[in-house]
């Protein structure tokens, strides 16, 4: 622990993400090798074109969006903390230290986990799905394979499944009762290698 | 429909009904087991008589008399064995019936126990008639008749999903856990043996090999007993598959253990040279057996592809594809079990787009029926075999056997899994270790390794054979009627039964392209980015070969969607929408009965919708039968070349559609305050037709159940199709304003239908005890190959 806490004197803001966070130390040491690695012209910030250079991310349907996600509107640069303020999102939930300056809800918590989802989804940012929103998330995962008509019907089921207050949009709670089937903790979580 | 009736009768009545039913039961039991051994004993009086005969025909003359024409003789011995055969196969299936008949008996005790009972009685009758006990649980029988078929019905509906996520666990479980707990036991009982200063029995004889390899044979999970025993107290699925899983995949372990031992035996000293020979043997039996399964898996999806135009036989190439995988792998002492395993998981996405919904009833069907006979004929053939076999009874060696299994099995669970919860993101918490520990069940395979045990070779075979059925009996007993009073106590967490919302499925597969995405962010090959790459690789290449038509090209999402609305489709009008059905009344009944699942409407939705007056309907029927034509004639162009020229196809389709007009056109004159939204699928989707058919068959008695046609062409963005969609929401648009009560189908569709015995409702979820719905939600499989 000595020697790891050492490497993160040249990782800006280390100790400060190491009690924020959930991360271990090699785990941060490990990030910070990576966002170097995307870093392509070592200004120590990321933009959205380095992360479209990720390899596969391109096939991905909603790669675009998952990008977005990263540059919230109005920033165009990411630093190291932004970036593994979002990653700790994806940390199993009982990773969990006590840390002494935790007020709010971790971020790895399975309502953290699925408020980050919601705001795929939300692009707008107003709180709710509306059948846009989910339309083109539709388009985007299905794509050229069905017709526009089945996308609306598959979107009007969604939101009648899901809406219980009838304002023709999925709320955050809505949106976590219709997924309160699935293990969210194991389904949107990774393996952060040590 | 006997069990419906006893529920809807009052308590008294179903109570005697049930226990007259058992009775007779009884009596048939006891007059079966009396003819058994009465037929054995038969045969050789019919034929002493016909000797008798003919010799006093010869004695009164050299020539031969001509006796009188028999118009009536008894020769039993001529279908002596398929009589019997069929007589254990009956014996079997009456007692499962007798079972269901009581539910409060098959509540406290698992079937398991129940079946092995009667096996015990039948043996004792049998014993009692002075006749010979057939050799029933004869090994040869039992590893190529009685257990492929529950294996390959395991293997068939096992959820991929939950497997292969856990993969690495149940290996762990299985090849670790069986190693540990064979060399545990072995060692422990030959050191215990050793140790015997007063008496000199017989235990001094047993070396130390021979005690390994009773331990290999007393400590592999047995997956009939497992899935016996699970398949009643419904418990979650990462339990279950834990579980099963092990038990299945340590029959690799088991065979290279047993035939590592039995060689050795012979020998006498085991090298280290052997050790490092039998690892390598064991990837190559594992890895063997799997391979073996999954080039026979392939070959089977393949011929599926050009069944279109034979569609009766294709549940013959499923079985038979599957049994040649299992013997081919056993030709070569791979492992069978991994063969069968392997042989119907990589089959079946590709086998189901291909074949038709009828043969896809009849395989489930099939193996459910193959697979529970056969369950129930092993457990009554192990009391029977209890009864028969010579038995060596030693204090010492099966107390100590009992115990150190118990022993070893706990130890084993919680070390592996201290060591493995480093390794999972869902840890397993104690509740789960104490049940996988408990879960640990022996059953019939390991009795009829015993069985193979050859005399000569180790004289204390008997004592062998008495331990193994000792701890078969405690586990089965024991521990299978214990397990359920203990989930309950535990509070583990059960089953989750309620289906798959469109919700779900979207955000599932949301969340799916998100976390394959963050994993490529972060470099982090893991396994989503696995996945994905074998999904990729399917959809790209193996789909094409292996899966007919335009069906390769429909997505996931899209089928389940289809398959959803048709249910929901269906179930309006089976709740009497203008239609007069038979089924209708108990479908009303049943519909109001239900508690809306789906948080709460706004509004209450008026649940029964009134019958139309008959002029009504005439008028309705008339003016959907001029569109019909008009429909019909559009389905015609759409591109049908892979269709069977089948003359019930277009009755279907057309029916389907009538129904939704009848529907949607009703709603519009009644100005009715629930709706349903229009699917604007095309109708003749495959997966469309199977679902209608899933639901409930019967409902319709027009031109029964057809051969609906997986391979249809629906040209998914073909021109044609926004013309149908038009067609409806016309429909739609009409009752539009009105159409603030969502989903009135949704609060309708009954999570289980009281009374129908298990699940006819939603045969996907039948499973061979007929009760509640088994682990393979059928449903789930309709994804991609690693979804």
């Amino acid at each position: 622990m000595g020697s790891n806490s050492s490497n993160m004197n040249h990782i800006p803001d280390g100790q400060q993400l190491l009690q924020d966070t959930g991360f271990s130390a090699a785990q941060i040491i490990r990030l910070y090798e990576r966002f170097e690695f995307l870093d392509k012209d070592n200004t120590g910030h990321l933009r959205p074109e380095d992360l479209e250079t990720v390899p596969d991310l391109d096939m991905n349907p909603i790669g675009a969006r998952i990008i977005g996600a990263f540059f919230p509107p109005g920033k165009e640069t990411l630093d190291f903390g932004s970036f593994v303020r979002i990653l700790a999102h994806f940390l199993p939930a009982d990773s969990n230290r006590t840390r002494a300056g935790a007020q709010q809800e971790p971020a790895n918590s399975t309502t953290g986990k699925l408020r980050f989802a919601f705001q795929l989804y939300d692009q707008d940012r107003d709180g709710k799905i509306s059948r846009d929103e989910l339309l083109q998330v539709l388009r985007s995962m299905l794509g050229l394979q069905v017709t526009e008509e089945q996308l609306q019907c598959i979107a009007e089921r969604a939101i009648q499944e899901a809406d219980a207050d009838k304002d023709d949009a999925i709320s955050f709670d809505e949106f976590r009762k219709s997924l309160e089937k699935v293990d969210i903790d194991h389904k949107m979580s990774i393996r952060f290698l040590r | 429909m006997t069990s419906r009736r006893g529920s809807h009768s009052p308590a008294g009545f179903g109570k005697s009904l049930p226990e007259r039913g058992l009775l007779l039961l009884v009596l048939l039991v006891l007059l079966e087991g009396s003819v058994l051994p009465l037929g054995a004993a038969g045969s050789p009086d019919t034929s002493h008589h016909t000797k008798a005969g003919n010799s006093a025909g010869n004695g009164t003359g050299n020539v031969t008399h001509k006796k009188a024409f028999p118009v009536l003789s008894l020769d039993y011995h001529h279908i002596q064995t398929p009589f019997e055969i069929s007589l254990w196969v009956l014996l079997a299936s009456l007692m499962k019936l007798g079972f269901h008949l009581i539910p409060r008996l098959s509540g406290i005790v698992p079937e398991s126990c129940l079946l092995i009972v009667v096996g015990l009685m039948v043996g004792g009758l049998i014993k009692l008639a002075g006749e010979e006990v057939p050799p029933v649980l004869d090994s040869q029988f039992f590893f190529l008749c009685l257990l492929p078929p529950i294996i390959l019905d395991a293997g068939y509906f096992l959820p991929i999903r939950p497997f292969m996520e856990n993969l690495g666990t149940i290996l762990i479980f299985a090849v670790i856990g069986t190693l540990w707990n064979a060399f545990f036991i072995g060692g422990l009982l030959y050191a215990v043996c050793q140790i015997q200063p007063a008496n000199p029995s017989n235990l001094h004889q047993l070396e130390l090999l021979p005690c390994l390899l009773f331990g290999s044979i007393v400590s592999a999970v047995d997956p009939v007993a497992v899935l016996a025993v699970f398949e009643e107290i419904h418990i979650n699925e990462l339990l279950h598959i834990l579980v099963f899983g092990e038990s299945l995949l340590n029959d690799a372990v088991t065979v290279v253990l047993y035939h590592l031992f039995e060689e050795f035996s012979e020998v006498g000293t085991v090298t280290v040279l052997d050790c490092v020979l039998g690892i390598i043997s064991f990837l190559v039996v594992a890895c063997g057996g799997v391979l073996v399964g999954a080039i026979y898996g392939i070959l089977a999806a393949f011929t599926s592809r050009f069944t279109s135009h034979t569609r009766v036989i294709e549940p013959l190439f499923v079985f038979v594809y599957s049994y040649m995988a299992y013997l081919s792998a056993e030709m070569f002492h791979l492992s069978g079990i991994m063969a069968l395993i392997a042989c119907g998981a990589v089959m079946r996405p590709y086998v189901e787009a291909n074949i038709s919904h009828k043969s896809h009833t009849t395989i489930k069907y099939f193996l459910k029926m193959w697979s529970s006979v056969s369950e129930t004929l092993i457990f009554i053939f192990l009391g029977v075999a209890t009864v028969d076999g010579k038995h060596d009874w030693n204090w010492t060696f099966v107390t100590v056997t009992v115990i150190l299994c118990l022993v070893a099995r706990v130890i084993g669970v919680v070390g592996l899994t201290y060591m493995i919860n480093k390794f999972r993101i869902v840890k397993l918490t104690t509740k789960d270790q104490f049940i996988i520990a408990y879960g640990g069940l022996r059953g019939a395979i390991a009795f009829s390794l015993g069985f193979l045990l050859k005399k000569e070779l180790f004289p204390l075979r008997e004592m062998f054979l008495t331990a193994i059925i000792t701890v078969i009996f405690f586990t089965v007993f024991v521990q299978g009627m214990t397990i359920k009073p203990l989930v309950e106590l535990l509070a583990v967490k059960k089953k989750q039964e309620a289906k798959r919302s469109i919700n779900e499925e979207i955000h599932t597969q949301f969340l799916d392209h998100l976390l394959t995405g963050i994993e490529d962010i972060c470099g982090h090959y893991g396994h989503h980015h696995w996945k994905d790459k074998l999904n990729r690789f399917n959809k790209k290449y193996v789909k094409k070969c292996l899966i007919a038509g335009e069906r390769s090209k429909e997505p996931q999402l899209i089928a389940f969607y289809h398959k959803l609305e048709m249910k929901q489709a269906i179930e309006l009008v089976e709740s009497g929408g203008g239609v007069k059905m038979p089924s209708a009344m108990p479908s009303t009944v049943s519909m109001q009965n239900i508690q809306p699942k789906k948080p709460p409407l706004a509004k209450p939705v008026e649940r029964a919708l009134p019958q139309l007056p008959k002029g009504r309907e005439e008028e309705i029927r008339k003016i959907l039968r001029s569109n019909l034509q008009r429909t019909r004639q559009r389905l015609r162009s759409y591109n049908r070349h892979t269709l069977v020229a089948d003359p019930y196809e277009d009755g279907l389709g057309d029916l389907l559609i009538k129904k939704q007009k009848m529907i949607e056109l009703e709603k519009k004159i009644k100005d009715m305050n629930n709706y349903l939204t229009v699917p604007a699928a095309p109708p003749d989707s495959p997966t469309m037709c199977r679902a209608r058919l899933a639901s409930d068959p019967q409902a319709y008695h027009t031109k029964s159940v057809s051969d609906s046609v997986p391979a249809i062409q629906v040209d998914l963005a073909s021109p044609q199709s926004p013309d149908s969609v038009n067609m409806m929401d016309e429909f739609r648009r009409a009752g539009q304003q009105q159409q603030q009560q969502e989903d009135q189908g949704l609060t309708m569709r009954p999570p289980s239908r009281p009374g129908e015995a298990g699940g006819a409702r939603d045969p996907q979820k039948l499973t061979r005890c007929l009760s509640d719905p088994g682990p393979s939600a059928d449903e789930e499989e309709d994804e991609p190959f690693l979804p």
